[in-house]
């Protein structure tokens, strides 16, 4: 019952059709103009300066030629065959030069122009019509309102945007979201010479998304690692099955993402707690994480991390060994190793005999090794290949403090003739700015990563570490669960929105699986104490109200009544208490429940998102929830990986896990309730919002039961 | 007012400002799209045929349109509501 992804895959035969936009042999730009310092200009000036390997057609009504290249009026006005055309033309008119292009049988196209879902609705009609044309006639867009598309491999060298500059050749992908930021972003890596194998600015996504891209770039030999900056989350499920794909499994490549800005919202304040803790950014963080894409929150992290993955092997693990000439800088760098999750590498008697033997007796031969400063290159070079012939470490970071005697480029030259003898990766932090500079360049040419700061070193491998984590995960396929559909379709076809009461809500989880308690819904205080004499004591009571949601801040739960009596009282004085505060609800009856055995209180909830589609969470429940937000989320359904990875990435694990006396919580069980739950929201669509708190769950020899439900229809 | 004289001399202006061959201009041709027209010649134009036609247009409606014909339309309106009689 997996939902089928909904992005474009059309692959054609025989080709793969993204390659009409990246290894096009001949480009059209449709709306030259011989201004330079414009879009329309620039664009065309770019291709041509970049070297670009095929044949460049500038479409240009008016003109004989554009920089001595020989102009087109029309697009079918060329006669040869056109694999790419890039749109430079005002909005009002791209539609046509759209058209244009379906009828040249030109596939793939590069629509620069603004103007479109960007500055409101009129906008959004003229990007609709857009969409329309490429179906009508088969074609790959990219854009509109985008940079554009550069290609640094060197059989097609294609710049075909407006960026300053062609960035250097490299195994980084980047795929942006935002056209200004690429801008910044290419002149960041030039600095760092950081190259990179393709750059898409891919702008408003009428055509092209990022799903399809990153599928592209999963078969692309030329690279190694998928950055990606994203503004919204059209298809979080599509995102999540094409990532996994790419970021586990056979040629396996690591995706990082920033997510910044914000996704529409749905319109209605949620009134459940699972729509008041939901927000986006905590769901697009459980997205991200079940599909493997490693967030960071900068764009400094971004290429820190991916400067190490392109450059060193993947780790074994992750124990660090320090290697300094400066004291402080080891500590701080040993304190930010370990925040970050790296552990610190436990050296043998023989790797520190050899330190021992190699270093003088005042240096440290613990982990961080500390080489004192006076060292010059052969202490380090001896201090390095000791640590990483240790069979316990699987990483090493150089320290380097520039004293008097310090020979930073015979250091860096020993860095690097190590390195290329080791099978474990390593990073590099010269610290300071002018008189390192030169060893930083040694290193950087020799593709050893090197950082300005020790910590952002550490964070980087704490970086790589979730990505061999992630891959060393087994994957367990979607399995879809026993449930009865036709009995929960039974209840929910017939009611109207709103809230279901609470005697059919548990009518419905129960249907799929989950653990309810016996109840019956009763009218009077003789049918109530006739159930619970029948049920057992102790008992429980919930009042049943389309007005009341909120049963316990009106007093409409009581707990524990020990016998026919205690329940009787209960009755009455819930119902007193009901008309004084709440004369107008209308009480449908009271809902008769076993009390259920002292456990663990946890949440699970399920909302519809209008941008990531239906949502589960997970998380200490109770009245508090929302004051502890201890909660993780996943999108429905889910699969049994997912729902254990949901209930034990929550904070307070522990606590379920039995602390200070207290019993375990049955795990298992919480995890099937949590894919029961998915499943049920991803069957029916008119499930809006869904709570159940609490689920008390009880030691694994007794299970979960749910204590209170609640479901709200659209 | 005659509309083909109105179109002959907007066809002048557009000629004159876009540095197109008259044969390239049609009614129903698209500044941009048909005769390449940048963002700073929409400008030029208008300014051209309020030389041309003594008239004054407002900026953001003689900005919308985008074809010979159309400008041609836009102006014999214009004429006719500022009172001005188009001579040869």
């Amino acid at each position: 019952m997996t939902r089928l992804t909904k992005y474009s895959t059309d692959e054609g035969p025989g080709e793969y059709p993204r390659d009409r936009i990246f290894r096009p042999k001949s480009i059209a730009v449709m709306g030259v103009t011989p201004t330079p310092g414009t879009v329309p200009y620039d664009i065309f000036y770019n291709i041509l300066s970049s070297g670009y390997t095929g044949v460049l057609y500038p479409v240009a009504p008016g003109r004989r030629s554009i920089s001595s290249v020989r102009a087109y009026r029309y697009l079918t006005d060329i006669d040869d065959e056109v694999d790419l055309a890039v749109i430079v033309f005002p909005a009002a008119v791209c539609e046509r030069a759209l058209e244009m292009c379906g009828q040249k049988g030109v596939k793939g196209v590069i629509m620069i122009s603004a103007g479109f879902r960007e500055v409101g609705p009129a906008g959004a009609k003229r990007e609709q019509r857009i969409r329309d044309v490429c179906r009508d006639f088969d074609i790959s867009l990219v854009g509109p309102n985008c940079l554009g598309v550069i290609n640094t491999d060197p059989e097609i060298r294609m710049n075909a945007s407006f960026a300053r500059k062609m960035p250097a050749e490299g195994r980084i992908a980047f795929l942006s979201q935002s056209g200004a930021l690429c801008t910044a972003v290419l002149d960041y890596a030039r600095a760092k010479q950081i190259g990179f194998s393709k750059f898409v600015s891919f702008g408003n996504k009428a055509g092209v998304t990022e799903i399809g891209l990153l599928d592209y770039l999963h078969k692309d030999d030329k690279t190694d690692v998928i950055l990606l900056y994203l503004e919204e989350l059209r298809d979080a499920r599509g995102l999540i099955e094409e990532a996994k794909k790419i970021s586990h499994g056979p040629n396996a490549k690591p995706i990082l993402a920033i997510k910044a800005g914000r996704t529409p919202q749905g319109a209605d304040a949620a009134s459940s707690h699972t729509g008041s803790l939901a927000g986006e950014d905590a769901v697009c963080e459980a997205v991200f994480r079940e599909a493997g894409i490693i967030r960071v929150d900068s764009i400094e992290k971004l290429f820190n991390t991916a400067l190490l993955l392109t450059n060193q092997p993947m780790p074994a693990g992750d124990h660090l060994a320090i290697v300094t000439n400066a004291g402080g800088p080891g500590v701080m760098a040993t304190d930010a190793a370990v925040g970050a999750g790296l552990q610190m590498a436990r050296f043998t008697p023989e790797t520190t005999d050899r330190l021992r033997a190699a270093l003088p007796a005042a240096a440290n031969v613990k982990n961080p090794v500390d080489v004192i400063g006076d060292a010059r290159s052969d202490r380090y070079e001896a201090a390095l290949e000791a640590v990483l012939a240790d069979p316990d470490v699987h990483e090493a970071l150089v320290i380097l403090t520039p004293q008097s005697m310090t020979n930073i480029d015979e250091i860096a030259r020993g860095v690097v003739r190590v390195n290329a003898g080791s099978d474990k990766p390593l990073a590099c932090s010269f610290m300071g700015a002018s008189d390192v500079q030169s060893g930083i360049e040694i290193l950087q040419a020799a593709h050893v990563p090197h950082y300005i700061l020790p910590e952002w070193a550490c964070q980087a491998m704490a970086d790589v570490q979730r990505i061999r984590r992630w891959r060393d995960t087994p994957l367990v396929p979607f399995e879809p669960l026993p449930v009865d559909r036709a009995a929960a379709g039974a209840v929910i076809d017939r009611s109207p929105s709103g809230y279901l009461q609470e005697d059919e809500a548990l009518t419905v989880l129960a249907a799929y699986g989950l653990p309810t308690a016996p109840h019956r819904l009763c009218r009077s205080v003789k049918e109530a104490v006739a159930f619970a004499d029948r049920l057992g004591y102790p008992a429980v009571l919930h009042v049943v109200s389309p007005q009341i949601i909120h049963k316990f801040e009106v007093k409409g739960v009581a707990l524990n009544l020990a016998d026919a009596e205690a329940l009787a009282a209960a009755y009455e004085a819930m119902m007193a208490n009901l008309a004084e505060v709440m004369p107008t609800a209308e009480i449908r009856g009271v809902l008769v429940l076993p009390m259920i055995p002292p456990g663990h209180e946890v949440i699970l909830g399920a909302k519809r998102d209008p941008g990531f589609g239906p949502t589960l969470m997970f998380g200490l429940g109770g009245l508090f929830v929302e004051i502890f937000r201890d909660v993780t989320f996943g999108l429905a359904p889910i699969d049994a990986g997912t729902a254990s990875r949901m209930v034990r990435g929550i904070r307070s694990i522990d606590l379920l896990r039995g602390a200070r006396g207290m019993e375990a919580a049955d795990l298992v069980g919480i995890e099937l309730c949590l894919r029961q739950l998915g499943q049920l929201i991803s069957d029916f669509k008119r499930i809006a919002e869904l709570d159940i708190n609490p689920l008390i769950a009880g030691p694994p020899e007794r299970g979960c039961m749910v204590a209170s439900a609640r479901i709200r229809l659209e | 007012m005659d509309r083909q004289q109105i179109e002959q001399r907007v066809v002048k202006v557009v000629c004159r400002v876009l540095n197109v061959d008259p044969d390239m201009v049609r009614p129903e041709s698209n500044f941009v799209f048909d005769l390449g027209a940048e963002s700073t010649q929409s400008v030029a134009l208008m300014a051209g045929f309020e030389q041309e036609f003594g008239i004054e247009m407002e900026q953001e409606a003689a900005l919308a349109v985008d074809t010979v014909g159309g400008a041609a339309e836009f102006i014999e309106k214009v004429c006719r509501e500022q009172g001005i009689e188009v001579d040869e």
